[in-house]
């Protein structure tokens, strides 16, 4: 306790800080490049071990941004590595090209691989991802050792890299200035995504990709390109890798696949810097060792086996977590400030929840229909999972703008799987459905998110390591444009910086407005779930959707966040938005929607004013039970 | 030709039984064993050991097959349930169960030396005539002990208690545990019985290939193949893939050149991944052929 009484508490102003870290990176860079310089200058041993750890710090880079941020294990990056390496290799040695030309070529060669990898494997589970993948690097390294072109198992040896003349000769091998110049090309594109709000979204399509789509990301895309990425980025490593002696099959077997994952996990996955020191420890490994080679394998196995079960979050994970241990401060401040604030804040935040979001004008732009339209509309939908029986049977279902529209029912009734076929994660046997006129049964959830469809889950599904401003931003990604582009050189493009200090503003704005500011910063992780709905909600409408859908919203909450959440949707309401409300609360249900429509064992019993529904005699019978 | 055909069915009995290894302790687990052609090496090594220390060759082997199913209970226990402790979905197993098979070569090679050493020849090295062909009674052996597991697997899968329970375990272990499934020792079973099934492997071919340590690698890979092929969830079907893949090792040796057995398999499983990803006895395929004989009866 008195630790945290007594840290000192510094306070750094905006642009003291902005130059603080200009001069934080400037001195890193000047660092690393002494440390090249160091490198380039020195005995051909340490080049050899410092080069070659180089390349492979490149590959688990390029690695971790699949496995580590997207949750994509992929075996193939061996396979992938050699394609750059024989590329270069094969066409220097037969037609002599410049070897810069080779560059790029063989991060395109490698690039079209991933794609073609991606593209036909992410159609299927993560588990297939790995396994074809894996078959990959199989083949390549069947064709390596077979082929007469690749010099079978004997390699081919390295084409000559040209070295520095005149002035620069002092500057020691250019191959060591290329290698190393090419890790920081790799350390650049991976940290700036890392920065990025792109990161993120990554996140999120690994821990929770149902909310990812609703919120309009295009997950497989994604999936897909950041794969061609990392593979083209492999590539290069390839390139860099061929001029350090000679290539051959053994160099580029599915266990180099298997040693540079255990390079990520080693130093510590989805973190800057842990792949970096995974890499230089697993290759340097071998050296530093100096025992029979046998032993050395086995000792190198059980490192895999003791790192994956007592460390499964590598060097990078015991530093952090050392570091919590020693300066506990930051969640346990912010955990008792949301415990103590959260009753005296909600009547703050309600006026603040007036002016944020509602008045601006995006009103107009969400007032599609008119408030007397149709906002969605239902047609026979009929549903089954799998060989079960029909949850849904011809159900139809009318929505009018601008109103709140209650969906009630017994637990399995087929609440959740409506809003499933309305937002898109399912797609309905038969039937259609119809939002603004538009007919979306077929589109995919990501999709009818960027036509303003929003929705949340019933268990939350949010990213648990981001804070819940971070959850939040995810969910107006669709409204700030370029970020996955953007992303590969995120801090240094115009306008990066207003852009995150946008989504920043959004974000915390959306959780003022439903009532979790106290939760800001706090991790998803640590969150009680009451608050993991409201987060739910924020980042549900922080895009300004035209429609809502709200799967069971009030789990978990207190009575007086649910009045507050009641006052939200009132709110939204007014301002033109639609919302289908699912919920159990029939009170709530009865008190704030403008109609009710009741299913019960999948088929519609009533539907209309919620007046009328709620004095319907069958109403009564199936469900209130009274 | 002919010959090639059956030696080839009897070479294929050896993958489809570590597939079928792989598909067992896959099915149950969700877990890819990397170390499921280790597990035959050891059953090689420890029967060749055991021998040349003058045990009489059937006890050899049954040492053989004991150790490798032990070897399987502790893969399970020492590089699977941990991983899967901490985080069900976890794919840390693939890096764990690699190192588990790095440890066992390597502790092999230190042991028992890396260079190959003589394994008991098995009934005499008698052969019989089928039509043409000439085939070692070793290898008929090979292939009615293939087919005999087999079956005693799917009848145990089906029939018994056990194995619906551990079905259930494949589907969802909390739930299993929920109704009183020990779902601890389902799995130890699943891989003790990969490791019976590689381990029976293992004395089979012992005879052709000899003991070496490294043994593990190649029918590792070429089991995972045969599994690829058939879908990695389905038993019966990756002894039907090691079979095929067995076949088509043979004839293209015959067929192409003499090389074409170490590339071929590889076209052929890419070619099998690409139209249907889960294999070729995975639920896809079986739908769409009940598809394409309905609508053939509709139309008929």
């Amino acid at each position: 306790m008195s630790s945290i009484v007594l840290r000192a508490q510094f306070w750094v102003s905006p642009t003291r800080r902005a130059w603080l870290a200009r001069l934080g990176y400037g001195s890193l860079g000047v660092a690393y490049l002494a440390a090249t310089f160091g490198v380039a200058r020195g005995s051909l041993y340490l080049q050899g071990l410092v080069l070659v750890a180089a390349c492979f710090a490149i590959c688990a880079l390029s690695l971790d941004l699949v496995a580590g941020s997207t949750g994509l294990y992929s075996l193939g990056h061996a396979g992938l590595f050699a394609v750059g390496a024989y590329m270069t290799t094969i066409i220097q040695a037969q037609m002599g090209w410049n070897i810069f030309v080779l560059l790029p070529l063989s991060m395109v060669a490698a690039a079209v691989c991933g794609l073609g990898l991606g593209a036909l494997s992410l159609r299927v589970s993560g588990l297939y991802f790995a396994i074809l993948t894996f078959v990959f690097t199989l083949v390549v390294g069947v064709l390596l050792s077979d082929l007469a072109i690749t010099g079978g198992y004997a390699g081919l040896p390295s084409p000559s890299f040209p070295n520095f003349r005149g002035a620069l000769s002092g500057l020691g091998s250019a191959l060591a200035w290329t290698v190393m110049l090419a890790l920081l090309v790799a350390i650049v594109v991976t940290w700036s995504i890392r920065k990025s709000p792109m990161h993120r979204v990554l996140l999120a399509i690994r821990d929770a990709e149902p909310f990812a789509e609703a919120a309009g990301v295009r997950t497989r895309v994604v999936k897909v390109m950041i794969f061609t990425l990392s593979a083209a980025l492999t590539g290069m490593a390839g390139w860099a890798f061929a001029f350090l002696g000679f290539v051959s099959p053994g160099q580029f077997s599915w266990s180099v696949s298997v040693n540079m994952l255990v390079m990520v996990i080693v130093g510590g996955m989805n973190t800057f810097l842990g792949p970096i020191i995974g890499a230089a420890f697993v290759s340097m490994f071998p050296a530093s060792l100096s025992i029979d080679p046998l032993w050395q394998e086995v000792v190198f196995g059980a490192i895999f086996v003791v790192v994956v079960v007592f460390w499964p979050r590598g060097f990078m994970g015991v530093v952090s977590s050392l570091g919590r241990r020693l300066a506990p401060v930051q969640p346990v401040q912010a955990l008792r400030s949301g415990a103590s604030g959260a009753s005296g804040e909600v009547s703050s935040v309600r006026e603040e929840s007036a002016l944020s979001l509602y008045n601006g004008k995006c009103v107009v732009s969400r007032v599609g229909s008119g408030p007397h339209g149709v906002a969605v509309i239902c047609r026979g939908l009929t549903f089954h999972y799998g060989k079960g029986p029909a949850v849904l049977k011809g159900v139809d279902l009318t929505v009018r703008a601008g109103t709140i529209h209650g969906l009630i029912g017994p637990n399995g009734s087929g609440k959740s799987t409506l809003a499933d076929l309305i937002s898109g994660r399912l797609r309905p046997d038969k039937g259609t459905v119809e939002v603004n006129g538009v007919r979306v049964e077929q589109l995919p959830a990501a999709e009818r998110a960027r036509h303003g469809f929003m929705r949340t889950f019933q268990s939350a599904t949010l990213v648990s390591e981001l804070s819940c401003k971070d959850n939040v931003a995810v969910g107006y990604y669709g409204r700030v444009g370029g970020i996955g582009s953007r992303s590969l050189v995120w801090p240094l493009w115009p306008g990066a910086q207003r852009d995150a200090e946008l989504l920043s503003a959004r974000a915390r704005a959306a959780l003022a407005s439903v009532g979790a500011a106290a939760w800001t910063e706090v991790r998803v992780a640590d969150l009680p779930h009451g608050a993991a709905q409201l987060t739910q909600l924020a980042a549900a409408q922080v895009s300004e959707p035209r429609t809502l859908i709200l799967d069971e919203p009030l789990t978990g909450l207190s009575v007086r966040e649910v009045d507050h959440v009641g006052n939200v949707l009132r709110s939204l309401r007014d301002s033109g938005v639609t919302i289908i409300l699912i919920e159990h609360q029939v009170r709530f249900v009865f008190a704030l929607c403008d109609e009710v429509t009741v299913l019960s064992a999948g088929e519609v019993v009533a539907s209309g004013e919620a007046s009328q529904v709620h004095g319907d005699p069958r109403v009564r019978e199936v469900y209130l039970g009274v | 030709m002919f010959e090639a055909l059956v030696t080839g069915i009897a070479l294929g009995c050896i993958y489809g039984l570590v597939a079928m290894g792989f598909a067992v302790a896959f099915l149950v687990t969700r877990v890819i064993n990397f170390a499921q052609g280790q597990l035959l090496m050891i059953s090689v090594m420890v029967a060749a050991a055991a021998a040349s220390a003058g045990w009489p060759s059937v006890v050899a082997m049954l040492a053989g097959v004991a150790c490798a199913a032990a070897a399987g209970a502790l893969t399970y226990v020492v590089a699977v349930r941990p991983v899967l402790a901490s985080d069900r979905f976890s794919f840390g197993w693939l890096v764990t169960t690699l190192g588990v098979a790095v440890v066992m070569e390597n502790v092999a090679a230190i042991i028992w030396g890396p260079t190959s050493r003589a394994f008991p020849l098995m009934l005499n090295g008698t052969s019989a005539h089928i039509g043409s062909a000439t085939v070692s009674w070793q290898q008929i052996l090979a292939v009615l002990v293939a087919f005999a597991l087999l079956s005693a697997f799917e009848l145990f899968r089906r029939r018994s208690i056990y194995g619906k329970v551990s079905m259930a375990v494949a589907q969802d272990p909390e739930m299993a545990s929920a109704v009183g499934a020990n779902t601890m020792v389902i799995s130890v079973s699943a891989f003790v019985v990969a490791g019976l099934l590689a381990g029976v492997a293992g004395v089979l071919v012992g005879p052709i290939t000899y003991a070496n340590p490294y043994l593990g690698d190649t029918y590792g890979i070429d089991g995972f193949v045969a599994l690829m092929m058939a879908g990695a969830d389905q038993p019966a079907g990756a002894l039907v893939g090691g079979v095929l893949l067995g076949v088509l090792n043979n004839e293209a040796n015959v067929i192409i050149n003499s090389q074409a057995s170490a590339w071929f398999p590889f076209v052929v499983v890419v070619l099998v991944l690409l139209v249907c990803p889960r294999g070729l006895f995975s639920g896809e395929v079986r739908s769409w052929l009940r598809g394409v004989r309905r609508s053939l009866v509709g139309v008929g």
